[in-house]
């Protein structure tokens, strides 16, 4: 047993929701009690469904319990009546399994029409992406229907789902492409699939399967029942995009030249074609890159945690394409630590990987690290806060701020330019950063000070600068000149940087150091964006070398230790 | 005897929450707590996003985690949990929640909980388990818990306590209209503090605010020999005139509020005049259902219906003499109410949080009853905020141009459902 505080992946029955939701004329029950109907709200707030979500909880109460009443047959029947599905899935919860009922039974006593299918999805082996591949997967192999190709090239998209990280937008990015290509998509699934449509999946000449979480295990099945390719890299940057799309086209030409009327071969269009407007670069991230502003990057280091897919991808986009270090990375899907770890060789030592789903773990990682870019879930995003860092969220767990309006796919030329414009705003940009580090106090008191509106192109130019003076408003009234106020002493605990506090050899341990009025004075000066993570240093330097307070003369000390 | 109230039980196959949600606000209310919740994955994951918040990176309240191999052990082991909540947190008091997987494990709570307290930090069972408790009502098992603690109050110490967690400047509006009235206040149960809970004894006047307290009104009437008033809930200038002119009369203080009463309604006759005429339909799940839909007649509106999941008698017997003619349903079938509202053509559905989207979704004017259990609404002083909450989506909706309710305008948004029918006409 272990205290929690929160999740990253969902429960079992939330991952079986999700497939239920994403298919249409399919409905998920819960054998559970009231309170487990929760997953609904996730649906309805998250994605602002205007349907009823496919899910209802057959409820399990405690004088249910003492009265031997089990109300599922009856639920089972209302569902069917209005809602006409062809498939209901029962799962039990992480209560009733105890109650070692036989649900089998209990489903077919109702004695429905549609098929009733009892998903054994043990809450306590299993998580939200297990159950919900595990039941995809079980789908396709139970509907999938051996049948003649299609005439002309054409694929399956497998893995876009509801509460699918940027699912519906991804989806968007690779219907243009293959669009662009004049190929035919053949089944998306599960998002928007009937079972019908889970029939026709072997009809398609590939499948593609760009998520690790869902829709692989499904593409490996069709290949091996059916013979159909499976492709299951995930196009994510420009780089990965450029060699999934040329792997597509090939797979396409192998097995057209296998049909006894082999069509003629595809062929990659231009690649302007992929462009919105059909005629400019397919993507702005390769230019971007290369631009003078960019130069910063090349020393901003980033920390990767999230699912599988995302963290792989994202990690060697900002790596390959952004050239940024990067300081560490890891997943919270511990079942698939392996499989990063091993698509991560050579970008992340294993020192820097951490595979773990407790989120203090995660948090007190990055308070170390303190990168200039965190990029994560959710629940980093809290401990950003905390720790004053730049963050942008690129895996589930989401808030509602991450579900947002306009068009923003991670996958294809598209997503790659989506996620370099998240990290450009993210972090801090380049030139007004020099400029500030230059002149350190003016320019800091030109950030902060409200009577100076932000007429300084270099701080307009920059949302970040333009919204900081209401940010930092209260720093003004403290003095920024740097000198400790007369009178007081320059604290001279550590007169000699690097000193220990007391005449030992070795360094004491020092938990928290304190800070003189000249210390902090002298903090001040640093820039503010860029203040807390150097007060960070500094107290890790401080405790590094046993120095209980820091003044002004331990904080230059540490400055050019640090090599700030 | 208690009236005999006209209300209908369906089979309860609606949308809810469990009682673990109450944790919301009472962590809050209590500022010294900290809750901890004895279940599963689901439990945490139930929190995490019923709360909507993930906003503290260490809230005070945690799940201590049943794992696969916890299921076997006879009684669960949190001593060292709750070690380091006292190291961390430094509560004053630990409740300790039950959730549905160790009731059905059998997991002795009371032994579990009297095991881990010590004088200095109690630990707390609160019975709030799924099996048992929806939404609002594990208030009621929190209240329950703190009753040993209030100190013993003498026979003689005539003074009301008001019932029920309300926030600081309810409180203070609480606490001085009673001194404008002349009744003399023991207290709140809860108070913001584990060490400030009120006296409590055979003179004690317990007035509750909140409508999902029966069992803890009860049993302070059988442990402490307290009088619970039976009022309306004071909600709505009605609601507010009742209360007090009931709790005065307690002390034997004759006060007229019919002008007090005037006045407030005159206040918001911008809204009751938009209210007027208009056919509401309550669906929701915060227990509160029954005084809003007594305000909301009383306010001029048409209740179609009022869906709750619980209705008791007693506790809300001056409630139910007012809805005289509305239907009532508890535990309510929630495909048979679709259907009643597609019937019936409500101008405004007070529904859960669940199901607000997809109603609005199928062209219905909805508001989520959550909003009134987190909103300041009780006492003269949270008339018009009660009376907005219900005003404001007929007011939005008016606002924004009809033709958003073209169906093409959610194409997409929701793979399983591509075609959404509306529920209303025109
Ligand atoms: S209904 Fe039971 S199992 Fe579900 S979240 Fe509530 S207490 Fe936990």
């Amino acid at each position: 047993m272990r205290l929690a505080y929160w999740m990253y992946e969902g429960t079992a029955h939330h991952g079986v929701a999700r497939v239920m939701n994403s298919m249409r004329k399919t409905h998920a029950v819960f054998h559970a009690p009231q309170g487990d109907g929760y997953v609904n709200t996730i649906f309805t707030m998250l994605e602002r469904t205007p349907g009823f979500p496919a899910m209802t909880t057959s409820v399990v109460s405690g004088t249910d319990l003492a009265r031997g009443t089990l109300r599922l047959p009856e639920t089972l029947r209302q569902v069917e009546a209005a809602q006409h599905p062809d498939l209901i899935v029962v799962v039990a919860s992480c209560s009733t399994i105890l109650l070692q009922e036989n649900l089998e039974i209990a489903a077919h006593q109702s004695g429905l029409a549609c098929e009733v299918m009892v998903y054994d999805a043990n809450p306590y082996r299993m998580q939200e992406t297990a159950a919900a591949e595990g039941l995809f997967t079980e789908l396709v192999k139970k509907y999938a229907t051996s049948q003649p190709l299609t005439p002309m090239p054409s694929v399956n998209i497998l893995g876009p789902s509801s509460l699918g990280f940027h699912a519906r937008h991804d989806l968007i990015s690779l219907r243009r492409i293959f669009k662009t290509l004049g190929v035919a998509v053949n089944v998306v699934a599960p998002w928007g699939a009937s079972v019908d449509d889970l029939r026709r999946l072997p009809a398609a000449w590939l499948t593609i399967a760009p998520y690790r979480e869902l829709g692989r295990l499904a593409a490996e099945y069709l290949e091996a029942q059916f013979g159909t390719a499976a492709l299951c890299d995930a196009p994510i940057g420009v780089q990965p995009t450029l060699r999934w799309l040329d792997a597509v086209v090939e797979q396409l030409n192998t097995v057209g030249a296998r049909l006894a009327v082999p069509p003629s071969p595809l062929k990659l269009p231009p690649l302007t074609e992929f462009s919105l407007d059909g005629m400019s670069a397919p993507s702005n991230v390769p230019w971007f890159a290369r631009t003078a502003d960019m130069e910063s990057f090349s020393g901003k280091k980033a920390f990767v945690f999230g699912d599988a897919t995302h963290t792989v991808g994202v990690t060697k986009f900002l790596a390959d394409e952004l050239g940024m270090p990067i300081a560490g990375a890891g997943t919270y899907l511990v079942k698939e630590a392996d499989w990063v770890r091993s698509q991560l060789q050579g970008y992340v030592s294993d020192a820097d990987f951490l595979a773990t789903d407790e989120f203090q773990q995660v948090a007190d990682r990055i308070g170390q690290l303190r990168p200039e870019l965190v990029c994560g879930t959710q629940m980093e995003r809290h401990t950003g806060r905390r720790y004053d860092l730049n963050v942008m969220v690129i895996s589930s767990p989401t808030h509602i701020e991450n579900h947002l309006l306009a068009y923003r796919p991670f996958l294809g030329f598209d997503g790659a330019d989506v996620i370099a414009d998240e990290v450009s705003t993210t972090c801090t940009l380049g030139m007004e950063k020099h400029l500030i580090d230059m002149f350190g106090d003016a320019g800091l008191e030109l950030v902060e000070s409200p009577s100076v509106p932000s007429a300084d192109p270099v701080l307009v130019s920059n949302g970040k600068a333009a919204v900081a003076p209401v940010a930092v408003v209260a720093d003004v009234v403290k003095p920024t000149n740097g000198h400790a106020p007369e009178g007081q002493p320059s604290n001279g605990v550590a007169s000699s940087a690097g000193a220990p506090t007391s005449g030992q050899a070795t360094p004491a341990p020092v938990v928290n150091p304190v800070w003189t009025a000249d210390g902090e004075a002298m903090l001040k000066k640093i820039p503010f964006f860029v203040r807390g993570r150097a007060r960070g240093n500094i107290e890790k330097y401080a405790r590094e070398h046993g120095i209980a307070t820091i003044t002004a003369e331990v904080l230059l000390a540490a400055k050019e230790h640090l090599g700030a | 005897m208690p009236p005999k109230a006209q209300f209908t039980r369906e089979d309860g196959i609606y949308h809810s929450f469990c009682g673990l949600v109450s944790v919301g606000w009472l962590y809050q209310k209590i500022k010294d707590s900290f809750f901890l919740i004895l279940g599963t994955h689901t439990c945490a994951h139930l929190l995490q996003n019923t709360m909507g918040v993930m906003i503290f990176a260490r809230p005070r309240f945690a799940i201590s985690l049943l794992e696969e191999a916890d299921l076997s052990s006879a009684q669960p082991a949190i001593a060292d949990q709750i070690a380091e909540i006292t190291r961390e947190h430094h509560p004053s008091v630990i409740f300790l929640l039950s959730s549905c997987t160790p009731e059905v494990m059998k997991v002795e709570f009371e032994g579990l909980a009297q095991s881990v307290s010590t004088p200095e930090v109690p630990v707390l069972f609160v019975p709030a388990s799924g099996l048992d408790f929806t939404f609002s009502q594990s208030e009621d098992s929190v209240l329950q818990a703190l009753i040993p603690f209030c100190p013993e109050a003498p026979p003689d110490d005539k003074r009301v306590v008001f019932l029920g967690s309300v926030n600081d400047a309810i409180a203070d509006d609480f606490l001085f209209e009673a001194s404008r009235l002349g009744i003399p206040v023991a207290g709140f149960l809860p108070a913001n503090h584990f060490h400030e809970l009120p006296p409590i004894g055979p003179g004690t006047i317990i007035a509750p605010l909140q409508p999902f307290l029966a069992k803890v009104a009860n049993q302070l009437t059988n442990d402490r020999g307290a009088t619970v008033m039976s009022s309306l809930f004071p909600f709505g200038p009605d609601g507010c005139r009742a209360f007090w002119e009931d709790l005065a009369a307690h002390f034997d203080l004759k006060v007229d509020l019919s002008e007090r009463e005037a006045a407030s309604w005159a206040r918001i006759k911008e809204h009751t005049d938009l209210l007027k005429g208009k056919k509401v339909f309550l669906s929701a799940d915060t227990l509160l259902e029954l005084p809003l839909a007594r305000f909301i007649r009383a306010a001029g509106a048409e209740v179609l219906e009022c869906s709750t999941p619980y209705i008791n008698r007693r506790f809300h017997a001056r409630e139910l003499a007012l809805l005289d003619g509305v239907r009532l349903v508890e535990q309510a079938n929630f495909e048979r109410q679709l259907r009643s509202i597609a019937e019936e053509q409500p101008d405004l559905v007070i529904s859960n949080i669940i199901t607000a989207n997809p109603l609005i979704g199928h062209g219905v004017v909805a508001k989520w009853g959550t909003e009134f259990i987190f909103s300041p609404i009780h006492g003269w002083a949270g008339v018009n905020t009660l009376v907005s909450l219900f005003t404001r989506a007929l007011r939005r909706h008016a606002r924004l141009d009809p033709l958003g309710n073209d169906p093409v305008w959610m194409a997409g948004v929701m793979p399983g459902a591509p075609e959404i029918i509306p529920l209303t006409r025109g």
